[in-house]
């Protein structure tokens, strides 16, 4: 256990440290971004001194690291700034606040529907390997991994909402409103995000399964004359959790991607739809703190990640 | 890796079927095509599907399936060039890192993670953003979502095969490093590259797709998927079609890619078996 925790303690540092040098690259790159922020705010009449008093207000005459460590100070107060353009003069951090709990949930429920959809379908398609049905599930997730998610939740708009009538096209309601309502409206939007990470789960934990159903240990377990049911728990489930796990924190990367655009098309009040409007609005410090929370979310995941694996096997953390 | 083995191989073989086909028909499609994909016919407006218009037509009277046709090639072309450029650097950086070691290592593979811990799409998205839209700044964004990629790759294939006998020979020569690493490793872990340069092409058509969908990538009149696509949502109630032709072509497309990446892969050594995606 001390083991795990020493390792837990310097992954944790690794995390820290690589979203210290990640702010400081968005930060960077955003001062290098066209367009001066003085003349996005003031437009483009504004007097030359109007520019001068508005960057000094703003510290953004001060050399670029002090820029940095106050912006960081700041940040990590949950200070943003405020909104140039898309909601002009409200804080950054208040936007963010009202949006981060339809995203998590939307991402939330994806993962749910990706995890149990790969679960069934991986260890089907596993222990009745080259049958119709590990043929069948094998190329349904070829397919979902070939989709554009955008494109599927057109799919889904046109047979469950226009079609059927059983779910809205648009709009979507807080789970702090209604939690309810909130599952109605959130489904097809998490189901067009689920469907890619479900197919890359179940390929992957097709593939451990049928690494570990062949290896020595199971043999051994078998020959001690354990009951079938007990060894795929135990020895075979157990060893190819380690794999899967590290896949469903990789596909947090591209969860994320597809929550930007989904959000958009369902048009749902969350960060990923915050950034896509600061993009059109060229709304930098909107777009720097969005990318700055996607990126903290990514490291939370890899952190925990690594920590779960981990605690399955030890061995990792030497 | 032999032809042969392709054709033996269902699941490549399948794969790279449905890859010609859909190369064949983006070369030689808008050629046969009575249609331009700018050629506008008002009298035919948000035709649904028929004969002469397979995939029916737009909110202008263009032919959709001419606009996907060109719209692939415009849309590979970006993914490829994106990809290519991805590989050159990311093998380049990571053959050079694995095979110094050391500090170099350290350093560089520490940069290269940290453009890793950026979600792929919101990391394009802030690319296009800083860079401006357009069809160069869409590659350079997919270009850097697979850096890290290949650059993780090549360089642990690299340190695998560093000190095998082959190198060794290649150093007690007196072989320089650029020629080391070209001549001697390089061939030893392409085949990886190769596999994951497939799955690469096939992702970043997804993105180029979504950035163009959502009006920060590619920009109209240009065709490419996306555009397309964003096109079709505009009326996507009244004539669907274009919307759910055009990402059913990319979808089938992209099964082909797929399915030729895991028949290689389940050709190339399976000890180097890669991450999906």
């Amino acid at each position: 256990m001390g083991q795990v925790l020493t390792y837990a303690g310097l992954r944790g540092l690794g995390a820290l440290a690589t979203m210290l040098v990640g702010t400081l690259a968005v930060f960077l790159v955003m001062k290098a971004a066209p367009g001066d922020p003085a003349l996005i705010a003031l437009g483009d009449f504004a007097t030359p001194q109007a520019i001068e008093a508005f960057n000094a207000e703003k510290g953004l005459d001060r050399p670029i690291l002090s820029q940095y460590l106050a912006w960081l100070t700041r940040a990590l107060q949950f200070d943003f700034g405020e909104s140039l353009t898309v909601a002009g003069g409200q804080r950054i951090g208040d936007l963010l606040m009202f949006r981060l709990p339809n995203t998590f949930f939307i991402g939330a429920l994806a993962i749910l529907i990706a995890l149990s959809v790969a679960l069934s379908v991986g260890i089907s398609a596993a222990v009745w390997r080259g049958t119709a049905i590990d043929t069948t599930a094998t190329s349904a997730a070829v397919f979902g991994i070939s989709m554009p998610d955008f494109w599927l939740a057109y799919i889904l708009i046109l047979t469950f909402s226009i079609g059927l009538g059983w779910f809205p096209s648009y709009g979507f309601t807080s789970p702090s409103d209604s939690l309810l309502s909130a599952l109605q409206t959130g489904f097809l939007p998490a189901l067009a995000i689920a469907a890619p990470m479900a197919a890359v789960f179940a390929r992957t934990l097709r593939t451990a399964l049928l690494e570990n159903i062949s290896k020595d240990y199971v043999t051994a377990a078998r020959s001690f004359g354990f009951n079938k049911h007990f060894v795929f728990v135990h020895y075979i489930l157990r060893n190819s959790l380690i794999p899967f796990i590290v896949i469903v924190g990789l596909q947090v990367r591209y969860l994320l991607g597809g929550v930007v655009v989904i959000e958009r098309i369902f048009g749902i009040n969350g960060v990923g739809s915050l950034m896509i409007d600061a993009a059109f609005g060229r709304d930098y410090f909107v777009v720097q703190a969005c990318t700055v929370v996607f990126l903290a979310i990514v490291l939370t995941v890899n952190f925990i990640v690594d920590i779960v694996c981990a605690l399955l096997d030890p061995k990792r953390t030497r | 890796m032999r032809w042969s083995r392709i054709v033996e191989n269902r699941t490549a073989l399948t794969g790279l079927v449905i890859t010609s086909v859909f190369l064949l028909a983006i070369v030689l499609g808008p050629v046969i095509s009575p249609y331009g994909p700018a050629g506008f016919d008002f009298t035919a407006v948000l035709k649904a599907p028929s004969w002469p218009h397979p995939f029916g037509t737009d909110s202008f009277g263009r032919d959709v399936l001419t606009r996907v046709l060109y719209g692939g090639r415009v849309s590979l072309m970006i993914s490829l060039s994106g990809v290519l450029a991805a590989t050159a650097a990311g093998v380049a950086i990571g053959m050079y890192a694995g095979y110094r070691g050391g500090l170099f290592d350290a350093v560089f593979m520490r940069a290269i993670d940290l453009l890793f811990a950026f979600p792929a799409f919101v990391l394009a998205l802030f690319l296009m953003v800083v860079l401006g839209f357009g069809v160069v700044n869409v590659a350079l964004a997919i270009a850097l979502v697979y850096l890290p990629i290949f650059a993780r790759i090549a360089r642990n294939m690299t340190a695998l095969v560093k000190s095998d006998a082959y190198v060794q020979a290649a150093q007690v020569m007196g072989q320089s490093t650029p020629r080391i690493l070209l001549f001697e490793i390089f061939p030893n872990i392409s085949p990886p590259v190769l596999v994951q340069a497939s799955v690469a092409v096939a992702f970043g058509i997804i993105i180029e797709a979504g950035l163009s969908f959502i009006g920060l990538g590619v920009q109209p009149p240009t065709p490419s998927l996306g555009v397309i696509m964003a096109d079709g949502q505009e009326y996507f109630r009244k004539a669907p079609w274009v919307l759910t032709l055009t990402g059913l072509t990319i979808t089938c497309a992209l099964l082909g890619l797929n399915l030729l990446g895991d028949g290689l892969r389940d050709l190339s050594d399976p000890r180097l078996r890669l991450r999906e995606r």
